[in-house]
């Protein structure tokens, strides 16, 4: 029988089974006085709330690559362009090579190993609009010019816009052509005057780049949202 | 002497109906970042369920991973755990590192609809024997513990629902393999 069942029958089971509980389900206890030691537990009886694995600022990983810091400053407006707090930037970009995580769909993960969630991330604005990254300089892949995918969204998770960032070309193939240590492929196969995303917003989605091909690159840039 | 080397899988599903903290909040957090997420995938807001959105985008099969990403940090709570299959003693003991993601169902505009799966894997266990329902098993590769007779520490665990062998390795042990061929002994549950 049930311990619970036998309980219930014997008309006690809310009253005895925390007593019961207590005494019974560990011999690692240690008694003295009134009090005994909590008991070590593996399994996580208490769960605690955790934030979610994006939300992190160094988005790189284990990937190698020229240093870069993103510094996007999100606006509204909606607002006369004021600079908009509490908002969820999601930013994500391929690495050195031109491969982006989280492409595997139900393939198997490793629960202490973050490989699989490489140079993605989140980050909420402060109070000056401002969500900053560390991260590496991506590289490129065919048919497109090096960028950065963006989502906003409101403090709800609401989305506000998705867009992507757009990186000078001298810079790029500056970063291309001589941290060789990194990006092995040469210069991108695609510009911005020719990229099928860019080609006809580029003023708006280029990114300034302050740094060196040695120390890596600051990046900032100002997204508009009506939110 | 042991039927071989095994991983089981245990696909635990969590929906509306979960009633445990845990699960609530990997619940809870799981359909926000569907819910986030989503959007990419559904700019013009047409569709309400994941299905739907899939069919539409089949790059929408990504969200699996994305949404996994809400997930991770109560998995790792587990401290390395299969959750739920516990030893006779009722205690968790079966260790695991690999898991997949899963969103079986959900839709945007309404949380109670969320239903996703995590399959946990289990390291290698040594299954010894099967008593009834239950699997008699040793943490790790123990075959050679046991063909040189020693005593080793062993774990009962009762077969149930969502709760399979993944991966088989039968023993290499030659006698033990005759030991099986003589007793009649059948590999299968």
């Amino acid at each position: 029988m049930e311990r619970k069942q036998f309980l219930k029958r014997l008309g006690m089971g809310s009253l005895i089974l925390p007593l019961l509980q207590a005494c019974s389900s560990d011999d690692d206890d240690v008694t003295s006085g009134a009090c005994s030691t909590t008991p070590t537990e593996t399994a996580g009886p208490f769960p605690t709330k955790d934030p979610d694995s994006l939300e992190m600022v160094d988005i790189r990983s284990e990937r190698t690559g020229l240093p870069l810091t993103v510094k996007i400053t999100i606006q509204n407006k909606n607002n006369s362009c004021a600079v908009l707090a509490d908002a969820i930037v999601d930013i994500w970009h391929c690495d050195k090579d031109g491969y982006y995580s989280e492409y595997g769909g139900t393939s198997m993960q490793t629960v202490n190993y973050t490989s699989v969630h490489f140079l993605r991330g989140r980050q909420v604005t402060d109070s000056n609009g401002l969500a900053g990254f560390t991260s590496i300089f991506p590289g490129w892949y065919a048919s497109r010019a090096p960028h950065i995918h963006v989502h906003v969204y409101n403090a709800s998770g609401v989305s506000l816009l998705v867009t992507q960032i757009a990186f000078p070309s001298e810079i790029t193939d500056a970063v291309y052509t001589t941290a060789t240590q990194y990006y092995t492929k040469g210069k991108q196969d695609t510009y911005n005057s020719s990229d099928n995303i860019f080609a006809d917003s580029v003023d708006s989605e280029l990114a300034t780049l302050t740094g060196n091909t040695t120390d890596g690159y600051v990046l900032t840039h100002t997204i508009v949202v009506n939110a | 002497m042991a039927k071989g080397l095994i991983r089981l899988c245990y696909s635990k599903v969590i929906d509306a109906s979960a009633s445990g903290v845990w699960e609530k909040y990997v619940l809870d957090d799981t359909y926000r970042e569907f819910f986030m997420q989503a959007q990419y995938y559904n700019q013009q807001q047409k569709f309400t369920t994941f299905r739907e959105i899939l069919e539409h985008d089949p790059k929408a099969d990504r969200l699996h991973a994305l949404v996994s990403t809400a997930a991770i940090g109560y998995l790792r709570q587990l401290n390395e755990r299969i959750p739920d299959i516990t030893n006779v003693s009722g205690k968790v003991f079966i260790p695991f590192r690999n898991f997949k993601f899963e969103i079986l169902h959900s839709h945007v505009k309404d949380k109670y609809q969320h239903k996703i799966a995590i399959h946990f894997y289990s390291e290698v266990l040594t299954w010894i024997d099967t008593v009834q329902n239950m699997f008699l098993l040793a943490v790790g590769d123990k075959r050679e513990a046991l063909r040189n007779g020693q005593m080793i520490d062993t774990e009962m665990v009762a077969w149930r629902p969502n709760l399979s062998i993944s991966s088989f390795q039968p023993a290499t042990d030659v006698q033990a393999i005759e030991a099986q061929v003589q007793e009649g002994s059948d590999l299968k549950l």
